[in-house]
């Protein structure tokens, strides 16, 4: 559905990494408060929240929100596996479009440097079961062997795509790797061997983070924060797999690539904009490859171009469709129930012009996209006035 | 040589794959056809997932297939020591009913190349206190006969 009533209020972000001294909890109360101070409000002009994270624990949300108050305000519990913040992000901007909430707040945080590490976090990782033999790196490792089995890929296309991340994350206080150098292609290719043919430095790190953000009417956005570029949600979709033949169901799988095809079609559609409309996109890329497919099946070159495009360093800084200008998954990190709010949080700072030494120039739409546990994809489309 | 009785083996999860009394017989997959339209399914379910019809018919898949992709993976593989293991091979194999299989590979990293017929397997991963060897199901290439 399009999104015609719902403008950005506040958003706010702990820097990711490992946070040793901090629990979740505290994590998601600090971006929390990051983001009411952005907004100018606190809890008490919040009509609802929804808060993510993928620890396996039952919860944590409503104690993570007592921290900012208990004004009796509906919270609802979100898990999409990777995708959790950004779907956060789209109950939260539903339910303001609905008219049901005149401010709505989306929460998200993880540890995932001690789920890392204590082997809990769910199937795949550590228990016996069919699955848990296979790591994730294997699963996007078997998609990219494939691309450069049909297309003549060459690691070099992952590694620049890499060393991009890693040196947008520089420009980005609040990413994860921040290089005191600049990253090479070959200094990515050089890194650890994960799985064919990816490298450590082609992975997004296991980090720690939260990051929130605050939606409401427009009207309302404007009285609280006159004279700031006004930023509106024009779409929100999240879909699910179809059929398809060859549907891998044992095991983590990285999904139909037509999942984020018709996912990006249809925020499209909802928002009446197409991909040459958009300013910048951040997207899923645990591993470098998966920015490469993902550069065709959200619409910014023709099946089979993603290597010219990254050739021609189009998805750089100054190219013609920035990616992941804040690191993305890769450098700016990937703690998991926060991802998808800092993407918003990214493309919030980018369109109101705060991004510093990373602003896209005259940046009018973002564009944010997830994929969660191989099975889930959700696009969200945002624009400045 | 007389030789020992062989140890009882049990799946790392039941019922995703056969497990032959004969140690050297080759295993199956434990699948689904639906009775309406005719697909197969890995693993096993009850409604069609491409025409929703209910009550798939149980039935036995592969051995055989073709690899569709494959990686190697640089860490030890599940439950064994970093000494033991370079490292192990990943794939997924299209059955000729429809299903792709993917699980782990037998062979070294040289081994693999996309298109290979493979066959099925299993491996032992551990032995339990009681003495079972605790197996799954993995793909090797098949040895070319010409």
């Amino acid at each position: 559905m399009k999104l015609d009533n719902v403008a950005v209020l506040g958003v706010g972000q702990v820097r990711f990494g490992v946070h040793k001294a901090k629990t979740g909890i505290e994590l998601a109360r600090d971006a929390g408060l990051l983001a009411l101070a952005d907004a100018g409000i606190d809890l008490g002009s919040v009509n609802e929240a929804f808060v993510g994270y993928i620890e396996p624990a039952a919860m944590l949300a409503i104690k993570a929100m007592k921290e900012l108050g208990l004004t009796g305000l509906p919270v609802t519990h979100v898990e999409n596996a990777s995708a959790t913040g950004l779907v956060a992000f789209r109950e939260a901007a539903h339910a303001v479009a609905s008219g049901r909430a005149q401010v709505a707040l989306a929460l998200g945080f993880d540890k995932m440097s001690e789920m890392a590490r204590g082997g809990q976090s769910g199937r795949g990782i550590g228990r016996d079961t069919i699955d848990s033999v296979i790591l994730p790196a294997a699963y996007f490792a078997l998609w990219a062997m494939r691309r450069m089995h049909e297309r003549g890929t060459k690691p070099e296309h992952f590694a620049k795509i890499a060393a991009k991340s890693w040196n947008h994350g520089a420009l980005c206080p609040v990413a994860d790797r921040q290089a005191d150098h600049r990253v090479t292609p070959e200094e990515v290719l050089a890194s650890r061997k994960i799985a064919e043919p990816l490298t450590a430095m082609m992975a997004c790190p296991p980090d720690d983070g939260a990051a929130c953000v605050i939606l409401a009417v427009p009207e309302l956005v404007r009285k609280l924060r006159p004279g700031r570029p006004l930023v509106r949600v024009l779409s929100s979709a999240l879909q699910t797999e179809t059929w398809t033949p060859g549907h891998t169901f044992v095991g983590p799988v990285v999904g139909p690539a037509t999942m984020s095809r018709d996912t990006a079609n249809e925020a499209y559609r909802d928002a009446g904009l197409g991909p040459a409309d958009v300013s910048l996109a951040l997207c899923h890329d645990a591993f470098a490859n998966e920015e490469l497919e993902y550069y065709e099946l959200l619409g910014f070159c023709a099946e089979g171009e993603a290597e010219k495009l990254v050739e021609e360093e189009q998805t750089s800084l100054g190219g013609r469709i920035p990616f992941n200008t804040d690191g993305g998954l890769i450098a700016r990190g990937h703690p998991g129930g926060p991802t998808g709010l800092a993407q918003i949080h990214e493309i919030v700072v980018q369109l109101r012009g705060e991004a510093g030494r990373r602003q896209v120039e005259n940046a009018r739409v973002g564009l944010a996209h997830l994929v969660g546990g191989g099975s889930v994809c959700t696009v969200s489309l945002l624009a400045r006035d | 040589m007389a030789e020992s009785t062989p140890r009882r083996r049990v799946p790392i999860e039941p019922g995703f794959f056969t497990i032959p009394e004969d140690p050297k017989a080759v295993p199956q997959l434990l699948g689904s056809r639906c009775r309406a339209c005719g697909e197969h399914f890995f693993p096993r379910r009850v409604v069609c997932a491409r025409c929703l019809a209910q009550g798939c018919e149980d039935i036995l898949l592969g051995p055989r297939g073709t690899l569709w992709t494959w990686t190697w993976v640089h860490v030890p593989f599940f439950g064994q020591k970093q000494a033991a293991s370079a490292g192990y091979g990943v794939g997924q194999v299209d059955l000729p009913e429809g299903p792709r299989i993917q699980a782990v590979l037998s062979g070294a990293q040289g081994d693999f190349a996309i298109g290979m017929p493979m066959q099925l397997e299993l491996e032992t991963l551990r032995e339990t206190p009681e003495g079972e060897q605790v197996v799954i199901h993995r793909f090797k290439p098949v040895e070319s006969s010409a």
